[in-house]
């Protein structure tokens, strides 16, 4: 391999490891409070799908992203209803949330299959782009990837510099204690499901929008599952979710190559790679951290007393 | 800030119940600035409900609060943290993946940025101050139980807390710790903080409380200075309610054949133990807590081989005894709700673990006779509330206690082997539990492996003293001479 073949893979690697970091970055803050969302799959469905179809409507790509945020925090909003608000089943809720936005968005969709938007498209950064290395793989990107540049430092900054995030956190590790302090559980958990779930929708709306131009039927194709396994692999930590992303973004980009190109591996077992990635990540994560650095409280409901 | 004496918080008739229990009944109580106010009573009697009330964690059903003149009927934990109100919990509400800065200044800060190092430099200021010594920085994780209490204390201090409630603080401190915690005590109190000293412990509140006010059965009995109470027994009996037999009545018993008979056992930590145990005796193990007492238990209730030397149960030898169906042994774990019992298993499946092989017929289990059964030893034994359809955990301390001697005893057994039967129990039924033992002796011999030295020598006929995996010595409890040392050989002095 040579440079010309190894910067546009890395360059791909970025780009289809957007959609993961935005996803694991909603997880990061949805886990930190204690809250276990495992409806990432389809929250980011119906991002993708909303964003889709208010792009289309609106003709603005903006406009589009926000409404995939917006459609993901909605749907985040029925797991914070029935967790937060009924204090029902974590594990339940979010498998069937991930039921419920996939098939929804599949059904939704029908109509708009095969229809092409401009969504976001490769706008160079000047002077950056002229960085040797650096450029070509990370500042000949579209706005979005850009923007996922700065999304791990804010929630870096929100989690570990501001009173929100110092709350948010001690609600994922002892919500007695916060309660005791005189905070109110509900409100924080619920705000960490909410901005979450915007991110998760946000991931979705970059497949739609920025990653393929137009709708097709299980468009997130498990990378929803791949988000929740990475949150495990970066230890809830947002900077080590970027390394995360960007290995999975490696493996996809790099199989859709390799198949490209033609090999005799049957094309089934290379789709397979990402997954099979995702089992070896977490066994050595389970080796390493023997999940120490878990939100104490994670999973677990909040009875208030009394 | 309000000079000495004057009331702070005045509670006036508060009720609270829990479903058929009533915590709480009529209370009134005044809490005043400088004065340290011991809540004494037993276990279940309410002090903690009636401060949790005040802390804003419960609703009362009735009542009412006065604070700086105004009257409330209950407060939310934000109220109380405003009205200057702050409690130390027996379980810590600290946070053991954040740091003591954070964990001090949660809830605290209204501003938008978070800025740990000014937060760090500030606890420490505080820290300095009122003379708790610790590193704001240091992970709670790491701290000793001793260090995260002041941590607690700390949080109320940064809040302006002006009645600082302490839910039995000292159960979980050794005695250095206990002195430490009683000097600051004092010292907040002489700057003007109003105390409150929830504890069970007689000894405790008569040497650091102010006054004293009596809970027993949610209501209470009565509230005088200290220097009214004479001495401990008094405080005892007005806690219960009835005389508590410290000294307890040990009728005689004729001793029979031997039980255990343990040579020159080693192995886990044991060296060279040797001992005999004969019917109707009791024999206790005492020493500091791992010094081998751990392992005798295990290798003497079956779950750990002799590495040397020989163990003879009920006249037969340790591999012989566990192969076939070792009947006649009973051991009574330490760890109440872990290993005697299962929390969320009704009282009869409870009663049934260790009984089931009388109430088979076949493959089936027959629920009704042992339901019999249990309900009429429920009775015999006094545990309350009698409701066999009760998850365990439902049941309190001593209760449960007595539902799991109730329940081994009725296997006849003719060795017991007890750990630390009334660790965590109050005097109630701490005597309830002395009484059966010394009963039970009479068909069993009895390893009791205790803790408290007081239990050791108001039970044993025997007393054997274990440091470091040895027996230092074995003699009666009539020999004062050697009774008079146990201090020095529990130290491996002598």
């Amino acid at each position: 391999m040579n440079a010309e073949m190894i910067l546009p893979l890395l360059a791909a690697a970025v780009q289809t490891g957007t959609p993961i970091l935005y996803a694991t970055l909603g997880e990061i803050v949805t886990e930190r409070s204690g809250i276990l969302n495992l409806g990432v799959e389809g929250i980011m469905m119906v991002g993708a799908l909303a964003a889709y179809v208010c792009a289309l409507a609106t003709g603005s790509a903006w406009l589009g992203f926000a409404a995939g945020a917006a459609g993901g925090a909605l749907l985040a909003a029925i797991h914070g209803l029935v967790c937060i608000g009924f204090r029902g089943n974590q594990v339940v809720s979010g498998l069937a949330l991930t039921i419920l936005g996939t098939g929804l968005a599949n059904f939704l969709g029908v109509a708009y299959i095969g229809q092409s938007i401009p969504g976001f498209q490769r706008a160079a950064l000047p002077l950056l782009e002229g960085i040797p290395f650096l450029g070509p793989v990370f500042f000949r990107q579209d706005a979005l990837v850009y923007l996922s540049y700065l999304a791990p430092l804010a929630v870096w900054a929100a989690l570990a510099r501001t009173t929100w995030g110092l709350n948010l956190r001690a609600v994922g590790e002892a919500p007695e204690a916060v309660e005791a302090a005189g905070l109110s559980v509900s409100r924080l958990r619920w705000s960490a499901v909410l901005i979450g779930g915007a991110f998760m929708g946000a991931g979705g709306a970059y497949l739609s929008l920025a990653y393929t131009h137009l709708w097709t039927t299980g468009l997130v194709a498990g990378r929803g599952w791949i988000a929740v396994a990475l949150v495990i692999f970066a230890a809830w930590h947002p900077h080590r979710a970027v390394v995360g992303a960007y290995l999975f973004g490696g493996v996809m980009a790099f199989q859709f190559r390799l198949q490209a190109l033609g090999t005799h591996l049957p094309s089934s077992l290379l789709l397979m790679l990402p997954y099979a990635l995702t089992i070896i990540v977490l066994v050595a994560a389970g080796l390493r951290l023997r999940s120490q650095a878990a939100p104490a409280a994670l999973g677990v409901n909040h009875e208030p007393p009394d | 800030m309000a000079s000495t004496g004057d009331a702070i918080v005045r509670l006036e008739g508060i009720d609270k119940r829990f479903g058929d229990v009533q915590a709480n009944q009529g209370i009134d109580l005044e809490i005043r600035a400088g004065r340290i106010k011991a809540l004494l009573g037993e276990n279940g009697a309410g002090k903690s409900t009636l401060m949790s009330i005040l802390a804003g964690r419960i609703k009362p059903d009735a009542g009412r609060i006065h604070i700086a003149g105004a009257a409330r009927t209950y407060l939310t934990p934000r109220e109380a943290i405003g009205a200057g109100i702050g409690m130390v919990y027996q379980h810590f509400t600290l946070i053991e993946a954040l740091n003591v800065a954070e964990n001090v200044c949660l809830g605290q800060s209204a501003g938008f940025w978070h800025d740990p190092r000014g937060d760090r430099r500030q606890v420490a200021r505080l820290a300095e101050t009122v003379g708790l010594e610790i590193d704001p920085a240091a992970p709670v994780a790491r701290l000793s139980m001793g260090e995260r209490q002041r941590v607690e204390i700390l949080k109320l201090l940064q809040r302006q807390s002006r009645v600082l409630i302490f839910d039995e603080p000292t159960s979980v401190l050794t005695p250095p710790e206990i002195e430490q915690l009683f000097r600051a005590l004092r010292r907040m109190a002489a700057q003007g903080k109003a105390i409150v000293f929830i504890s069970h412990k007689l000894g405790e509140v008569l040497e650091i409380a102010d006054e004293i006010a009596i809970l027993r059965r949610g209501r209470i009995i009565e509230e005088r200075p200290k220097a009214a109470y004479g001495a401990r027994a008094e405080l005892a009996r007005r806690m219960v309610g009835r005389d508590v037999l410290l000294d307890i009545e040990r009728p005689a018993v004729e001793l029979r054949q031997p039980v255990l008979q343990i040579d020159a056992l080693g192995g886990g930590g044991l060296q060279e133990v040797s001992l005999r145990l004969r019917q109707g005796e009791i024999l206790s193990i005492v020493g500091v807590a791992g010094n081998g007492q751990a392992p005798l238990v295990q290798t003497v209730c079956g779950l750990q081989a002799p590495g040397a030397g020989s163990v003879e149960i009920l006249g037969r030898s340790w591999d012989r005894f566990f192969a076939g169906s070792r009947s006649g042994l009973v051991y009574i774990p330490e760890d109440r709700l872990g290993l005697a019992t299962c929390a969320r298993l009704s009282l009869l499946d409870n009663f049934l673990l260790t009984t089931r092989r009388r109430f088979c017929r076949g493959p089936w289990l027959r629920r009704a006779p042992a339901a019999a059964r249990l309900q009429a030893l429920m009775a015999d034994f006094a545990i309350r509330p009698a409701d066999l359809g009760l998850a365990a955990r439902q049941l309190s301390g001593g209760n449960l206690q007595k539902l799991v001697l109730a329940r081994e005893f009725f296997r006849r057994p003719r060795l017991i082997v007890a750990e630390q039967p009334t660790q965590g129990l109050d005097i109630g039924a701490t005597e309830d539990v002395w009484h059966l033992l010394l009963q039970a002796r009479e068909e069993a011999g009895i390893l009791l492996v205790t803790g408290d030295l007081n239990e050791a020598l108001a039970l044993s006929d025997r007393l054997a003293v274990m440091y470091r995996g040895r027996i230092v010595d074995n003699f009666s409890v009539f020999d004062t001479r050697k009774v008079d040392r146990i201090g020095q050989m529990m130290a491996g002095i002598e």
